[in-house]
């Protein structure tokens, strides 16, 4: 099952027709049951675990609200001073419910994520120690969608924690808000003040939604069919077989193989807030020109935004902004000065951060070794800013010109395109393999480059995507500005998008399409 | 005020801070800086700012981040 599955692209003009002729009331149940029927296709029983969070997340918000309602009518009319200790004690008790609840979701996803990763880790222990222990393990299918759901139960309480929100009294809702079928499966990772609001308005179809949102699918589809599935052959090829090929090639199977990824996992997005576009539904943007960020630390604010987020609002703060750690910012900053004494501090939960990042894609060593690679580079660049900024001033060299930014997306790019081809190797041994190899034999053999099966049309549709992120990024609204053109221009494009689509597109033998990859993390 | 807009400056000297309403929205803080902020005004202010306040809508301009800082010094 995934969003270019025929099933989905049925799936979404039949549930078009049946929410619009339901009444207004009707509509959300609609859109609640048809969520929990995708589920129950892509994972069966296992809907039981997202039915079991939805209770759970019911359950601790109303806890947590009414604990917050008990504190307040406690220190109504009470001193000052006593109105502190009450605080303080309500606050510990909510602490212990929030926590307690985070502790049992994490419990549930390690059960079904990590535990064969650990028992293997185990197991590798004990043969070198010669230990005579063997811990068996079976691997068991994960319900589909355990890691986003997980982090937006975590994210929800935790905002009733800290005030922001106020518990979600009505199950229903929050029942639609954790299961919404277009995101349940790749995210994007909603919050409860992205969606819940919107979920249960009921609103009808509109043409202004269901064209843009239609478009925005078909743009998607481009990526997937058009781009991923094509660049899929050449990628296989080239990290099945690396040892048969010169440095300049493998180089080549790392650009090929982000792009791969940013095609399948962004035109997911396009597909998913595409299809909730349609049904009035505003999510979040997962994606914002990422190749076009200025360093490390600027990629995570415009690739997987809203796991970063959900990093950054959730782990790296709170840390960061504990007792402790506070403690600790005051000591090194008195030592350190102002610029690299919160960096301590920084790095610490920059450090926590990335590798709950890299064991949230994966249980495998090459997922862990992502997220170290991006602390490393994103804690360099901070620890080197300030040597930058004197450096550039010396040397006269304008930051925001264009050949400096030119400068600094070609570095970046080239840190990515490593980091990717790590996460796309099967062990870490063979990625430091496959970077020696493209260091040590950076040459292009034309033989080689012929056999991928890559032809100009190929390199035509990446400048497509590459003109239209261009655009994106000088602020052009590519579809609006089509939207504008008169009818017979504008479906003169439509259609040469559509027939595009349909003579570029990957199908059929000899092609191999790409897994949703993160539908499986 | 003048006392924000110093170690604003001092963070981050490229910044123009007097007129940007976009610091967060517009990436022109990063997480690390935030970190670094919000130390210096802690001790500079005498006040401490928790987690639930650290959203981009009191860090986007130097005047919200005076405007958090007045509502703590009074909490």
């Amino acid at each position: 099952m995934s969003y270019f599955s025929p099933f989905y692209l049925v799936m979404v003009p039949l549930l078009m027709a049946i929410y619009q002729l339901a009444s207004r009331k009707a509509r959300p149940v609609i859109l609640l049951l048809a969520s929990y029927m995708f589920i129950w296709f892509a994972s069966n029983k296992l809907i039981i675990y997202i039915l079991l969070a939805t209770l759970g997340i019911h359950y601790f918000g109303m806890w947590l609200d009414d604990l917050e309602k008990e504190k307040k009518a406690a220190i109504k009319d009470v001193e000052r001073s006593e109105r502190k200790l009450i605080k303080a004690s309500f606050k510990k008790k909510e602490w212990h419910v929030l926590i307690f609840a985070i502790v049992l979701f994490v419990i549930v996803l390690f059960a079904f994520k990590y535990v064969g990763f650990f028992v293997s880790i185990l197991n590798d222990i004990f043969a070198l120690t010669s230990a005579p222990v063997f811990i068996k393990y079976q691997k068991i299918i994960a319900p589909i969608g355990i890691s986003y759901y997980t982090l937006q139960c975590i994210a929800y309480l935790s905002d009733i924690y800290l005030g922001k929100i106020q518990a979600e009294r009505n199950l229903f809702k929050l029942a639609l808000y954790l299961a919404f079928f277009p995101c349940i499966m790749e995210g994007p990772i909603v919050r409860a003040t992205d969606t819940l609001g919107q979920l249960t308005n009921g609103e009808p179809l509109n043409y202004h939604n269901v064209t843009f949102g239609i478009q925005r699918m078909g743009w998607g589809l481009f990526k997937k069919y058009v781009i991923a599935d094509r660049l899929n052959i050449p990628v296989t090829l080239i990290f099945t077989n690396y040892a048969h090929y010169h440095g300049g090639t493998l180089f080549l199977g790392m650009i090929g193989y982000t792009m791969l990824l940013y095609c399948e996992f962004s035109g997911t997005m396009d597909v998913v807030i595409g299809t909730a576009q349609i049904f009035n539904i505003t999510l979040p943007e997962n994606f914002r020109q990422p190749f076009f960020a200025k360093n490390v630390s600027d990629f995570w604010t415009r690739w997987h935004i809203t796991l970063g987020a959900f990093f950054r609002d959730y782990i790296y703060y709170p840390m960061s902004l504990s007792k402790p750690l506070k403690a600790l910012t005051k000591k090194t900053r008195a030592k350190l000065g102002n610029h690299y004494g919160p960096l301590v501090t920084g790095a610490i939960a920059l450090f926590v951060v990335w590798f709950c990042n890299g064991l949230w894609h994966g249980a495998g060593w090459t997922y862990l070794f992502y997220g170290m690679y991006h602390f490393f580079f994103i804690l360099s660049e901070s620890l080197t800013e300030q040597l930058v900024v004197n450096g550039c001033e010396k040397l006269h060299i304008n930051r925001e010109s264009k050949p400096y930014r030119i400068f600094q997306s070609f570095k970046l790019c080239i840190f990515i395109f490593v980091g990717e081809m790590f996460f796309r190797a099967p062990t870490v041994s063979q990625g430091f393999a496959m970077l020696s190899k493209t260091l040590r034999d950076f040459t292009f053999s034309g033989k080689e480059l012929l056999k991928l099966g890559i032809d100009k049309y190929d390199y035509g549709v990446l400048i497509i995507l590459f003109a239209i992120s261009m655009l994106k990024e000088k602020k052009i609204n590519v579809r609006e500005t089509i939207a504008a053109k008169p009818i017979v221009l504008r479906w003169s494009i439509y259609y040469a998008f559509i027939i595009a689509v349909l003579i570029f597109g990957a199908y059929g033998v000899g092609y191999l399409p790409v897994a949703p990859i993160y539908a499986d993390f | 005020m003048d006392q924000l807009l110093d170690i604003l400056e001092e963070l981050k000297p490229e910044v123009d801070f007097e007129n940007s309403e976009d610091l967060i929205d517009g990436h022109k803080l990063d997480s690390l800086t935030i970190l670094s902020l919000i130390s210096e005004i802690e001790d500079e202010f005498d006040i401490s700012i928790p987690a639930v306040d650290i959203v981009p809508d009191n860090f986007n301009s130097a005047k919200k981040i005076y405007a958090l800082i007045e509502r703590l010094e009074e909490e």
